[in-house]
């Protein structure tokens, strides 16, 4: 795999957190919108933090194997 | 309520998505793969397919030849992190595929599984009039096609379509079905797509096991038309030794399943069409002479889009509403853009117009309101018309400047000298132009 195709497949694992994130996200605002139960939006929020901390390791990654360069 | 298919690997991004779409009130599975997503269309349809680009066992667009193969249609929006796919959605300009870049918002998922509640305004009433509910465009020439459909539709006299391909045939049958006001319905069958073996099956219907695989009972186009319109497209395709089992049905009204013994009548009209000329069909034996006139009672000729270019307006103004009204937003045309695409021939006609600005509509920002033209409309097969002209009007002997220059006032000429829109059609910065035009002698007539 040469560098930009790595790069790519990296920023691409990256999105995949934050695409759960904006779900997520989204899910919490439907239910304090909707009086929903709250449970719904506490474990909406739990996996908020989960996919940030994910999103952050991406982004290190990203960056061990691009700075060298 | 919509039915939709989510298709993405992402087992947790899945399930949020599926809280959300229920929650707008729409029933939702899900599949992980293109195996499962094809063993879903199986034996279910989908009105919508929310569809990830990349999959574990493959591309988003592998599902799309997919449901092509097995004749259904769902709404699609691939999903991507990509920003290139839109530039593969352009190329493929399937009017019924939408794009969403990742990270999706709720108000994207709203968007596209209800675009005219998102967009949040409904049009009063439809300025551009649809004649018979289909047809589009107030020229003269097509004022004279409407009388001749209004004439036809008093009728049941068979009637053959003539025109360019792309020129709208299958629109003028739906037109003529319409005024007709029949019961039945309209069936459309494609001559062409069937082999021999084929075609009397499709055309005729089969009784069970009148040949191997035939293992039920099938009705025939002209049996599903019964009472209402048989739209017979390329009729002109259609294996000539085939041929005199048509003219007997046309003939006597009646028709006999491939297998079958008893004859059941005919009551349907035949609206028949071929994108070849007359001289093509008289001199290439491509349809016997008695098929013709039994077909052509009522020839129509449709004509091509570059005889009816006053229409292009109203055209590209319906199809650009379609889009907004589709996917929930508020692009406009701007005077220059509608005379850059009066400026085209269209060698593909409607369809290839109806394309090219569906093409516009997917690169054009979609926070601005202003679509975005390519800077070239040219198609393949513009590129091979317009190559095939240039050679009629070249010269062996001219120069390239002379040939150059010829080109550039034509094209100035054509955009009634707005050196701008020359200029985008030529493929060259407006400053090349100038330069250009000051070294041909002066700006002169084009100041």
């Amino acid at each position: 795999m040469n560098n930009n195709e790595s790069l790519r497949q990296l920023v691409h694992d990256a999105r995949a957190p934050l695409n759960r994130i904006s779900m997520n996200a989204e899910l919490v605002k439907l239910v304090l919108e909707n009086d929903m139960p709250k449970d719904k939006a506490l474990a909406a929020l739990d996996k908020i933090i989960i996919n940030c901390q994910q999103c952050s390791e991406q982004l290190q990654k990203i960056s061990d194997t691009h700075s060298g360069e | 309520m919509l039915n939709v298919l989510l298709v993405d690997d992402d087992s947790e991004f899945s399930e949020v998505v599926c809280h959300i779409v229920e929650f707008l009130g729409h029933n939702i599975n899900t599949a992980a793969n293109l195996a499962e997503a094809e063993q879903w269309f199986e034996n279910n349809t989908f009105d919508h397919v929310f569809l990830d680009f990349m999959l574990p066992d493959g591309s988003g667009l592998h599902l799309l030849e997919h449901l092509k193969l097995i004749g259904q249609s769902p709404r699609v929006t691939l999903i991507s992190g990509h920003p290139s796919v839109k530039g593969k959605l352009a190329e493929m300009c399937e009017p019924n595929v939408g794009h969403l870049v990742k990270p999706l918002q709720r108000e994207d998922i709203e968007r596209v599984l209800n675009p005219k509640k998102a967009s949040g305004k409904k049009k009063a009433t439809p300025s551009i009039k649809r004649h018979f509910g289909t047809l589009i465009g107030e020229s003269e020439v097509m004022q004279k096609l409407y009388t001749m459909i209004e004439r036809v539709a008093a009728t049941s006299a068979n009637v053959m379509l003539m025109g360019e391909s792309g020129a709208g045939k299958e629109v003028v049958a739906q037109a003529i079905h319409n005024a007709t006001q029949c019961d039945g319905p309209l069936v459309a069958t494609n001559c062409g797509a069937f082999s021999k073996e084929l075609i009397g099956s499709e055309l005729f219907g089969h009784e069970k096991g009148a040949f191997t695989g035939a293992v039920a009972r099938k009705e025939g186009v002209f049996e599903q038309a019964a009472g209402g319109t048989l739209f017979l497209d390329e009729v002109t395709e259609m294996p000539i030794d085939m041929q005199p089992n048509l003219l007997r049905v046309l003939e006597s009204k009646r028709v006999t399943r491939v297998g079958g013994t008893k004859e059941q009548a005919v009551n349907c009209r035949v609206i028949s069409a071929t994108n070849r000329t007359l001289t093509d069909l008289a001199q290439n034996n491509v349809i016997r002479e008695d098929i013709y006139f039994r077909l052509a009672v009522f020839p129509i000729d449709i004509p091509p889009l570059r005889e009816r270019k006053e229409d292009i307006p109203l055209l590209a103004e319906a199809f650009l509403d379609q889009l907004n009204d589709e996917n929930g937003t508020s692009f406009k045309w701007q005077a220059s853009q509608i005379k850059v695409l009066e400026g085209h021939d269209w060698p593909g006609n409607v369809r290839e117009l109806r394309h090219a600005i569906h093409r516009a509509f997917i690169m054009s920002d979609p926070k601005g309101s202003t679509i975005t033209l390519p800077d070239s409309l040219e198609s393949p097969f513009s590129r091979v018309n317009k190559k095939a002209e240039a050679n009629n009007q070249v010269l062996a002997g001219q120069t390239i400047e002379e040939v150059e220059k010829e080109l550039i006032h034509a094209t100035l000429d054509k955009v009634q000298g707005n050196k701008t829109i020359a200029a985008q059609m030529l493929g060259i910065s407006t400053k090349t132009l100038y330069n250009r035009l000051n070294a041909y002698g002066g700006i002169g007539e084009y100041k």
